[in-house]
C-alpha cells in the first residue's frame, strides 16, 4: 500500500479528532468524520465496499483543511491520504463529474476560477496573489500591495491566478497539481523574486507544506516565503497607523481563515493587525485558532458543494452567536465564500482593506 | 438476514416523516461505519473481511419529542432501537446486533444553561464532551470528567455507562455529578427526573437510567455540577519498589482524604511497557503519578502529607516533570499507532473492589490469564487509576500479539481470555466493570454478577421495555 494512504489504517478506528472534525460538526454525521472516512476508504480496500454514489459521497466529504491531523498525536497525514485514493478513484474514471470538471478547468487555464495573467516585472519581493485573490477579490490583493508600498517596499504581484496545485492534489489529480506547482516556482524564478510574501493561507500551506509531501517538489532554497500577515504585523510601527475614532464596544469578530490550523504562528499576528485596524482586540469566534474551522473554500466547493455551503453558514452562525456586528478576515478566500453565502446583514469586512483605512495620508 | 421489501420502505417514510429526509439514512456507507464502535470484536470482524451486522436505519433527531415519536414507530413494528452518543464505547454497547434503528443523538448538542450561581451546566445529551468543556471553560468553569474519550464522546454516552474520568478520585465519576435528566421511556413517554438527586422525597428512581445503556430508555439531556477551573495542578511522580506498597501509599492516602484528583498507578509491567512506549521513561518498579489540584496552599499541604505517607514506603521521589508530562500526554496512549491496535488482541478487564480485596483479586486475575494463555504469549498490565475512599478500580489489560488470523477462531479466543478473567474478578469479589460498561462484551456475566438481584433488574426492564426493542442483546438483557 502506498505509504500516504496507510495513514487509513491508523485513523480508521480512531476517534480522538473528532471533537475539531468540522464536517462531522455540522452534519453530525458519523460517516464523514475522519474515522468514518477513513474506515469507508480501508473497506472499500478490502473488498467490503465499492465506490458507488453512497461510498464517493463520502470519499469526498472531506474538507482538506487540516483540523484532523493539527490535532493528531501520531501525526497523521489523513487529508494527504484521501487525496492519494481520490487520485485512484479518477484514475479509475469514478470521479464525479463536478470534480472532473473543475479539474478541467485548471489543466486548462491554470486557474479555477478564471484567468491566469503570467507576470512580467521583476524585483526582489514579490506577492502571491493566487486564483480566488486575483479572480474575485481584487479589492483584498490592492489593499495589500497599497499597505506593502507604505512599508517602503517594490512588490511584484505574481500568480495572479494562479493555482498554487493545492486543488488538483486535493481532487485527486497529482499529476496536474504537480505540474501547477512547478509553474508557481518557474514564476518567482522568472521574475527573480527571493522574498515571495503569500496573501493566502491556502497557497502558503502548498508552497510551505503540500508540495514537498504529497508531490515531491522543493521550492529553490534561494526563495524565502513568508506569509503576509507575519510580514504586516512586524510592520506595524513603520505603517503608522491611525487608530479609528468613536469606537466604543467591539463587535467584530475575527475569523481564522481555511487551513490557519495548519499554520499556528499567524493566529497572534492577524489578532494584532485586528486590533490595530479596528481599535480594539476582535470577539473571538467559538471555533477559533487551533480549533478553526474552514469555511467551504477548500477544494469541498468541488467535491461536496452542499457540505461547502454549511461550513460557510455555520462560520456566519458562529459570529451571531457571539454577538458580532461584523466578521473581518484577511484571506480573500475566506473572505469570498463568506461574502458569497450571507444572508444577514453582516458586515464582511477585510482585514487589509480596514487596514488601508487607517494608513496616515500621502503615507 | 436483510430487510428488503415493502415494510422497510414503510419504516423509512414514517422516520422521515418525523426527522426529515436529510436525517434518515440507509446509504451502504453509514450503514457500515454505524455497524462497528470501539470494541474489538466488530473491529476484528470487520478487519478480517467479514460481514458485520448493520443497521437497518440510521436516524439524526433533533428533539426528544422526535425520540418519542421514533420509538412509537419502532414499538409499532417491533424494531431494535441502538442509541448511540460518539461510538467511543469498548463493549459492543452501540452495536445493532439485530439490526434496526441506530438513533445518533449529536444533532441534540445545545447548551441549554450555565448557571453560574449554583454551578451547572445543562446541555442536550448529544453534545460533545470537548465541546461542553470548551464551553463552560470560557466562564472560569470545567465538567470535571476528564475520560479518555472526551474528544469524540458526547455527554450521553458518559452517563449512559457510567463513566469514569482521569480526575475521578477527587470530583467523582460522571453519574456523580448529574443532578437531573431527561429521559425518553421506551414506549415514548419523556419524563425529567427531579430537579436535585440529594432529597428524601421517595426513591432514587433517576439511577436506573445510569448504566442501562439505553436498554431502560434514551437520556435526551442532563443537569451536571460544574467546578471552577482550578487555580493550580501539582504534579509529581513517585516510583514504588514493591505493587504493594504503593497500593498500600494509596489507600492510606485516600482514607486519609487528601483529596488527591489522580493517582494512576502502573503495575511494574506497564511501566516496562506503556510507560516507556510513551512517555520515554525506563524504569522498574511501580510508577505512580500523584496529583493536587485547586487553591495553590491547600494543594501544597495536601501534597505535603501524601509525600511523607509515600516516603514512609520508601519509594522515589521522580520529581514534577515526569508527572506533569503524564499529565499532557496522558491521552497520547489512546492514539494509534500507539495505542493498542490490530491485528493484536487486546481487551480491558477493568474493575473495581474495596481495598481489602484488590490486592489479591489483581494476581488471582493475572495469573488465571497468564498461566491459561501461555501458549499465545499473552501479555497482562494494568494500572490503578480510580481510587474511591473504600476500595480502587484496577484497569488491567490483555494483549496477544499474533491472534488467530481466522476471524471466528478469534472470537473464540477472545470470549475464551474473557471468560477467564471475569471468572477470577468474580470469584474474588470484583464487579465485572467500573466504567466502560456492560455492553454486548459483558453482557452473558450480568446473572452471574447480581445472583439474586438480577430477577429485579429483568423484571424492570420487562414492564418498561415489553417490546424489548430497547438496545437488545446488551447489559444481559435478551430480545
Amino acid at each position: 500500500m502506498n505509504t500516504v494512504i496507510g495513514a487509513i489504517e491508523n485513523c480508521r478506528f480512531c476517534l480522538m479528532c473528532r471533537h475539531v472534525a468540522p464536517v462531522g460538526h455540522i452534519t453530525h454525521n458519523e460517516s464523514v468524520t475522519p474515522h468514518g472516512i477513513a474506515l469507508v476508504a480501508a473497506m472499500q480496500r478490502r473488498g467490503q465496499l465499492t465506490w458507488n454514489t453512497s461510498t464517493l459521497d463520502v470519499l469526498y466529504a472531506e474538507p482538506d483543511g487540516g483540523n484532523c491531523r493539527a490535532h493528531c498525536v501520531t501525526d497523521q497525514p489523513l487529508p494527504a491520504a484521501i487525496a492519494a485514493i481520490r487520485a485512484e478513484v479518477a484514475d479509475d474514471g469514478l470521479a464525479p463529474p463536478e470534480v472532473v470538471s473543475a479539474h478541467n478547468r485548471i489543466a486548462e487555464n491554470h486557474s479555477a476560477f478564471g484567468s491566469y495573467e503570467p507576470a512580467t516585472m521583476h524585483g526582489e519581493w514579490g506577492l502571491f496573489v493566487g486564483d480566488v485573490g486575483f479572480n474575485l477579490a481584487r479589492e483584498t490583493v490592492q489593499a495589500a500591495l497599497k499597505l506593502l508600498e507604505a512599508c517602503g517596499l517594490d512588490v511584484v504581484p505574481v500568480g495572479c491566478g494562479l493555482d498554487s496545485g493545492f486543488i488538483p492534489c486535493s481532487l485527486g489529480y497529482p499529476k496536474t497539481a504537480h505540474a501547477q506547482a512547478r509553474l508557481c516556482i518557474e514564476e518567482v524564478q522568472r521574475t527573480g523574486i527571493k522574498k515571495l510574501l503569500v496573501l493566502s493561507p491556502q497557497d502558503l500551506f502548498a508552497f510551505l507544506q503540500m508540495h514537498q509531501e504529497r508531490l515531491d517538489i522543493t521550492w529553490p532554497e534561494d526563495v524565502v516565503i513568508i506569509d503576509l500577515i507575519d510580514f504586516l504585523a512586524s510592520q506595524v510601527p513603520n505603517l503608522k497607523l491611525i487608530p479609528p475614532a468613536g469606537i466604543t464596544e467591539n463587535a467584530a469578530a475575527y475569523v481564522d481563515p481555511t487551513h490557519a490550523v495548519r499554520l499556528p504562528e499567524r493566529f497572534d499576528a492577524a489578532r494584532s493587525l485586528c486590533e490595530v485596524a479596528l481599535g480594539s482586540a476582535p470577539l473571538e469566534l467559538f471555533w477559533r485558532k487551533d480549533r478553526a474551522h474552514p469555511v467551504g473554500s477548500t477544494a469541498i466547493q468541488f467535491t461536496r458543494p452542499d457540505i461547502g455551503v454549511r461550513l460557510t453558514e455555520a462560520r456566519l452562525e458562529d459570529a451571531i452567536n457571539r454577538g458580532a456586528k461584523s466578521i473581518v478576515c484577511d484571506d480573500p478566500v475566506t473572505l469570498h465564500e463568506l461574502r458569497l453565502r450571507d444572508k444577514s446583514s453582516m458586515r464582511i469586512q477585510g482585514l487589509y482593506e480596514t487596514m488601508l483605512t487607517r494608513l496616515p495620508p500621502h503615507s | 438476514m436483510e430487510w428488503t421489501g415493502l415494510q422497510p420502505e414503510m419504516v423509512r417514510s414514517e422516520l422521515t416523516e418525523i426527522a426529515g429526509d436529510a436525517h434518515v439514512s440507509t446509504d451502504e456507507a453509514d450503514r457500515l461505519v454505524y455497524a462497528t464502535d470501539w470494541f474489538w470484536l466488530p473491529q476484528m470482524w470487520l478487519d478480517r473481511g467479514e460481514a458485520p451486522r448493520k443497521p437497518d436505519y440510521i436516524v439524526r433527531p433533533k428533539s426528544a419529542e422526535e425520540i418519542s415519536a421514533i420509538l412509537q414507530v419502532a414499538n409499532s413494528y417491533r424494531i431494535p432501537v441502538i442509541p448511540w452518543g460518539g461510538g467511543s464505547g469498548s463493549q459492543g454497547g452501540a452495536l445493532p446486533v439485530f439490526g434496526g434503528i441506530v438513533l445518533d443523538t449529536k444533532r441534540m448538542n445545545r447548551i441549554v444553561e450555565i448557571d453560574e450561581k449554583s454551578l451547572t451546566v445543562t446541555a442536550e445529551a448529544g453534545i460533545n464532551g470537548k465541546q461542553l468543556e470548551w464551553a463552560v471553560n470560557e466562564k472560569g468553569l470545567m465538567l470535571p470528567h476528564y475520560p479518555a474519550s472526551a474528544n469524540c464522546a458526547t455527554l450521553g454516552g458518559y452517563l449512559a455507562p457510567r463513566g469514569t474520568g482521569t480526575i475521578s478520585t477527587k470530583y467523582g465519576k460522571a453519574e456523580d455529578l448529574v443532578l437531573r435528566m431527561q429521559v425518553v421511556l421506551p414506549d415514548g413517554h419523556i419524563l425529567r427526573t427531579p430537579i436535585v438527586p440529594q432529597h428524601a422525597a421517595g426513591p432514587d428512581f433517576y439511577r436506573l437510567f445510569l448504566g442501562s445503556e439505553g436498554t431502560f430508555g434514551v437520556i435526551t439531556e442532563a443537569t451536571m455540577q460544574l467546578d471552577y477551573l482550578p487555580e493550580c495542578r501539582l504534579l509529581r511522580a513517585v516510583l514504588f519498589e514493591d505493587l504493594t506498597d504503593a497500593i498500600e501509599a494509596g489507600r492510606q492516602i485516600m482514607t486519609r482524604r487528601l483529596e488527591p484528583f489522580v493517582i494512576r498507578l502502573y503495575d511494574p509491567r506497564s511501566t516496562a511497557s506503556r510507560v516507556k512506549k510513551i512517555l520515554g521513561y525506563e524504569l522498574e518498579g511501580a510508577y505512580m503519578v500523584l496529583g493536587f489540584d485547586g487553591d495553590k496552599d491547600i494543594a501544597t499541604l495536601q501534597e505535603e502529607k501524601a509525600m511523607d505517607i509515600i516516603n514512609g514506603f520508601g519509594a522515589r521521589d521522580l520529581g514534577r516533570e515526569p508527572g506533569e508530562a503524564w499529565w499532557n500526554q496522558r491521552y497520547d496512549f489512546y492514539y494509534p499507532p500507539q495505542s493498542l491496535k490490530l491485528p493484536w488482541m487486546y481487551g480491558t478487564t477493568e474493575t473495581v473492589t474495596t481495598y481489602d480485596k484488590i490486592e489479591k483479586l489483581y494476581f488471582a486475575e493475572k495469573k488465571a490469564v497468564e498461566e491459561g494463555y501461555r501458549e499465545w504469549d499473552i501479555d497482562f498490565i494494568g494500572h490503578f487509576s480510580h481510587w474511591f475512599h473504600w476500595g480502587v478500580m484496577v484497569y488491567t489489560r490483555f494483549i496477544i500479539r499474533n491472534p488467530p488470523d481466522d476471524a471466528k477462531e478469534a472470537v473464540r479466543l477472545h470470549n475464551r481470555v474473557w471468560n477467564t478473567a471475569m471468572t477470577a474478578v468474580l470469584e474474588n469479589g470484583g464487579m465485572v466493570n467500573e466504567h466502560h460498561g456492560v455492553g454486548l462484551k459483558l453482557s452473558r456475566f450480568m446473572r452471574r454478577q447480581y445472583g439474586d438481584a438480577w430477577p429485579l433488574l429483568d423484571r424492570i426492564k420487562k414492564s418498561l421495555d415489553p417490546n424489548g426493542i430497547m438496545n437488545p442483546g446488551k447489559v444481559g438483557f435478551g430480545r
